[in-house]
């Protein structure tokens, strides 16, 4: 890959981004629908490939909660020509690692290999797309091993416990009611039919954008998805979630009884998906609120008023309208309820006075320096790619993004906090020790 | 971006049934290293493709000096940020933040370090606040009772977390008297006694350049650079390196099986570590044993993942680990699984590891680990802040670039043979370390089965 060196005006509007170029990025279709965006990158000879599928909690419904996830984990356990444990036995012989992750949107598969070794990468994955067996003892064991999954994170994480019930007080009809990882009774039920019947609705070639980066040429990448993904039918689109969640109209306040040291604040407000035009504001009110010492948050609540030991703010991309969430845990023989009121007055600062020129100016900044750690690796560009061209309907929206966030002024973002943290509008969660009081 | 030059080399493996992947050979990119009058080592490495700047330092300021302060080492690191003698702690928050810049200091076992990225434009400036963090720290008072008392929560808050604090349970029984029984945050007790004046101590005492390095690693110009350097760093001043070298004491070997038991009541899983001493990072076997332990527990197919969680179903995941430190180190295997079937998950973990030693490994094995270990070597190297890291513990352990450029050569050199014997010398066979953290009521007769047991509460 071509790489310019270009300096950075840090107060000019006009920032060039160096090292990689929308037209870095070559795409081509199969015939039956799979997309692929290829980065040719041979500053180490490995490459890897992300397999983005549009299939997440938030495809499913009660009774089958958890199978988007148990479903990531079954693509691992054979398929016609790999059978079961072949799949990793034969990519870890080759050199190469994979992991998967799933999310309320999608369900993302990662492998990681050494250029020489694609073609072996090509023939797992259109074997397991193509062909999976489900096989019922693999089913079994591998149902206990979600289950440990799901039992370790909340074993060793006070975090997920409450931030289950914050989502699940903030949607009452919306999918992202339930968590990832499913209700313990439907993990313990999902059938071989539920299976099979996903497998059939979501594994389609169209219904999957494909990265690839690294030590390969474009022409080679072609001619192996053609070889190995290009005969795979492409089958009806799966159904569209047609739930919209209702308009909350009036503050959810949810307790959560564990023994813990302090209490865990989560707060979330409901807020727009990815493709919304308020996203890039909320996005730099995010990073306002709580990236760095010098944030919001931390310099009153940790800082200033020694309220809390940590405060974190998040806003991610989403299909659907989602949340912004407040997470922080109490400083020893702190009541919550005043970290709390600690937190809206920051945020009735932001409604009345809005910010400063100098803190837009720092999160573009630091907008910029997280661009440059996103494409620093293969794997950093891959998962971004996928992530634009899956969230924002196009790759190329991440090489806009930093254009994007610049235009953002003191007023929208302002404009996009009144519009956004209400009372009314939020839900607020808080897991304690004694919750009699 | 770019890593690591890569030469192609394809080597056919003629002599076995099972094809080596083509080999990738690399060499580490050039840099260059000085030392400054005071005895500060540094390394330059140019990588001109991406505006950024890396910046790693190591300093002989760790946890196996707190004596009986414990948590003393990582307090300290941490004051750095808290001001300096031109730096107020707000100053050098907002001047990071407003640029983007990142710039952490912490402690580990061994040493203390420092780690920086910021873009190629700003590194004067922010090169003069690290020079001000290392050299002119202040210790403001009041910033360091904040400090601390966040600390104390947050020890805390880690026992509802027993994957946090395992790991200090298993030091304090595996090193016993040693240093490296030192545990890195420290306990209610010790933190709570820790005074400004100890850190201020702890710095002089510790925070000396000549047993130090610093490695610069991206877009700049190595006499630039050089200049930029010397002018800050050569008013560090020299300091008494301290006269006993803690870590040369030898590590008493443990003489039986022994189980700390740790209840935390509301334990729906059990959370579990078994262990043995290990070996020195500089020892002649490293990649060798790394090779092995990729295969015994080390992926996802490792003996120890297949049998326990992808057979079985036991847990949702089971590794096998070598930590290495100067004087010495530890093995140890990590999993957890659900209250009832934590019998069954312990012995069928020991069942695996003496298959290790009565059935040993097969050529087709071995080959799959070496390919893995090889195909999954350029990606640790990618990154400016991957490289001047390894500049730094390069430094540390004594070691040199033929760590990287001959690694392949080190892995593929790995017979059958060699691999028996790296199993029989370096794997435990006996007198296992166990640390369980779970149910007690549910589990202690359990314990009773691996050794002798010593029962403690989380919250203590």
């Amino acid at each position: 890959m071509k790489k310019i060196m270009t300096l950075l005006f840090l107060f000019s509007s006009i920032i060039s981004y160096a090292q990689m170029k929308a037209e870095d990025v070559k795409t081509f279709t199969l015939e039956n629908g799979m997309k692929f965006l290829v980065v040719e990158d041979f500053s180490i000879p490995n490459a890897n490939m992300y397999l983005f599928y549009k299939v997440g909690s938030r495809n499913e419904y009660q009774g089958i909660t958890g199978l988007s996830h148990f479903f990531e984990h079954m693509m691992f356990n054979g398929a016609k020509k790999y059978g079961p444990k072949v799949f990793d036995q034969v990519m870890e012989f080759n050199g190469g690692a994979n992991n998967a992750y799933t999310t309320q949107d999608l369900t993302v598969y990662t492998n990681w290999f050494p250029a020489s070794s694609a073609e072996i990468i090509f023939d797992l994955e259109g074997d397991r797309i193509s062909s999976l067996s489900i096989d019922p003892k693999m089913v079994e064991s591998e149902r206990g091993v979600v289950l440990s999954e799901r039992r370790t994170g909340l074993e060793n994480s006070p975090w997920r416990n409450i931030i289950e019930s914050v989502n699940a007080s903030a949607f009452k009809e919306h999918p992202y009611h339930w968590s990832v990882i499913g209700y313990e009774d439907d993990m313990k039920n999902w059938t071989q039919k539920d299976l099979e019947l996903y497998f059939k609705m979501y594994y389609a070639p169209n219904n999957c954008v494909v990265v690839v980066s690294g030590a390969m040429k474009f022409e080679r990448v072609k001619a192996l998805a053609k070889k190995y993904l290009g005969s795979i039918p492409a089958q009806a689109a799966p159904p569209k979630i047609h739930i919209k969640e209702p308009k909350q109209t009036g503050e959810r306040r949810i307790t959560v009884q564990k023994d813990v040291a302090n209490p865990y604040l989560v707060i979330g407000y409901h807020t727009p998906e990815a493709k919304h035009e308020d996203f890039y504001a909320l996005s730099i009110l995010n990073s306002i609120l709580s990236s760095g010492q010098s944030s919001r948050l931390y310099s009153s609540l940790v800082d200033k008023k020694q309220l809390s030991t940590a405060v974190f703010t998040s806003y991610r991309e989403n299909f659907d309208p989602t949340l912004f969430y407040f997470y922080t845990s109490a400083n020893k023989d702190v009541n919550e309820v005043d970290i709390e009121n600690a937190i809206y007055e920051e945020l009735d600062k932001i409604k009345v006075n809005g910010i400063t020129e100098k803190e837009l100016q720092k999160i573009k900044n630091q907008k910029l320096m997280e661009f440059y750690g996103q494409i620093e690796t293969i794997n950093g560009k891959s998962n971004n790619l996928g992530t634009y061209e899956l969230f924002f309907g196009d790759y190329k929206k991440m090489f806009e993004a930093p254009e994007n966030f610049n235009k953002i002024s003191i007023e929208d973002v302002q404009k996009v906090a009144k519009k956004y943290f209400k009372k009314s509008n939020r839900t607020v969660g808080v897991l304690k020790t004694n919750v009699e009081d | 971006m770019k890593g690591l030059k890569k030469i192609l080399v394809f080597i056919c493996i003629l002599a076995t049934t099972f094809t080596s992947i083509n080999a990738q050979n690399y060499t580490l990119p050039e840099y260059t290293n000085f030392k400054l009058n005071n005895g500060l080592t540094v390394y330059l490495m140019e990588q001109h493709d991406v505006p950024l700047i890396s910046v790693s330092a190591i300093i002989p300021a760790g946890a196996i000096y707190d004596g009986d302060k414990s948590g003393l080492a990582q307090l300290t690191a941490a004051a750095l940020k808290h001001g300096t003698q031109n730096y107020s702690k707000a100053k050098i928050d907002e001047t990071l933040d407003f640029i983007g810049a990142s710039v952490n200091a912490s402690a580990s076992k061994e040493f203390a370090g420092l780690s920086s990225k910021f873009a190629a434009k700003d590194k004067s400036n922010v090169m003069t606040i690290i020079k001000e963090l290392l050299i002119h720290p202040i210790f403001d008072e009041n910033e360091f009772s904040k400090e601390k008392s966040r600390l104390l929560t947050e020890l805390e808050r880690q026992k509802e977390s027993p994957s946090s604090v395992i790991r200090t349970y298993f030091d304090e029984l595996l090193y016993g008297e040693h240093v490296y029984s030192n545990s890195l945050t420290g306990t209610i007790a010790t933190v709570e006694k820790i005074t400004i004046d100890d850190v201020k101590n702890f710095y002089t005492n510790n925070y000396i350049p000549n047993n130090a390095a610093i490695s610069i690693v991206g877009d700049f110009n190595s006499n630039e650079m050089k200049k930029i350097v010397t002018t800050l760093f050569s008013s560090w001043e020299k300091g008494n390196s301290s006269s006993t070298n803690l870590v040369s004491k030898p590590i008493k070997k443990p003489t039986s099986e022994k189980v700390l038991l740790i209840n935390k009541e509301d334990a729906k899983e059990t959370t579990f570590y078994i262990g043995a001493p290990g070996v020195a990072r500089n020892n002649k076997d490293i990649v060798a044993i790394q090779v092995v332990n990729t295969l015994f527990g080390g992926r996802f197919t490792s003996m120890l993942n297949a049998e326990l969680r992808t057979n079985s179903g036991l847990t949702y995941g089971a590794r096998s680990h070598f930590t290495n430190y100067k004087n010495g180190g530890a093995f140890y295997i990590s999993t957890f699984t659900a209250n009832k079937t934590t019998e069954q998950t312990i012995d069928l973990t020991l069942e695996v590891l003496n298959r290790l030693h009565t059935n040993g490994l097969d050529e087709k094995l071995l080959t799959s680990a070496k390919n893995y270990v090889k195909g999954q070597f350029p990606p640790r190297y990618e990154t400016i802040g991957q490289l001047s890291y390894f500049l730094t513990e390069m430094f540390w352990y004594n070691f040199d670039e033929s760590f990287i450029n001959d690694f392949e050569k080190n892995v593929d050199g790995l017979t059958l043979e060699k691999a028996k014997k790296i199993i029989g010398t370096y794997f435990p066979k006996d007198k296992y370390q166990f640390v369980l953290i779970g149910k007690a009521s549910e589990i202690e007769k359990i314990a009773n089965k691996y050794g002798t047991v010593k029962r403690f509460n989380i919250k203590d």
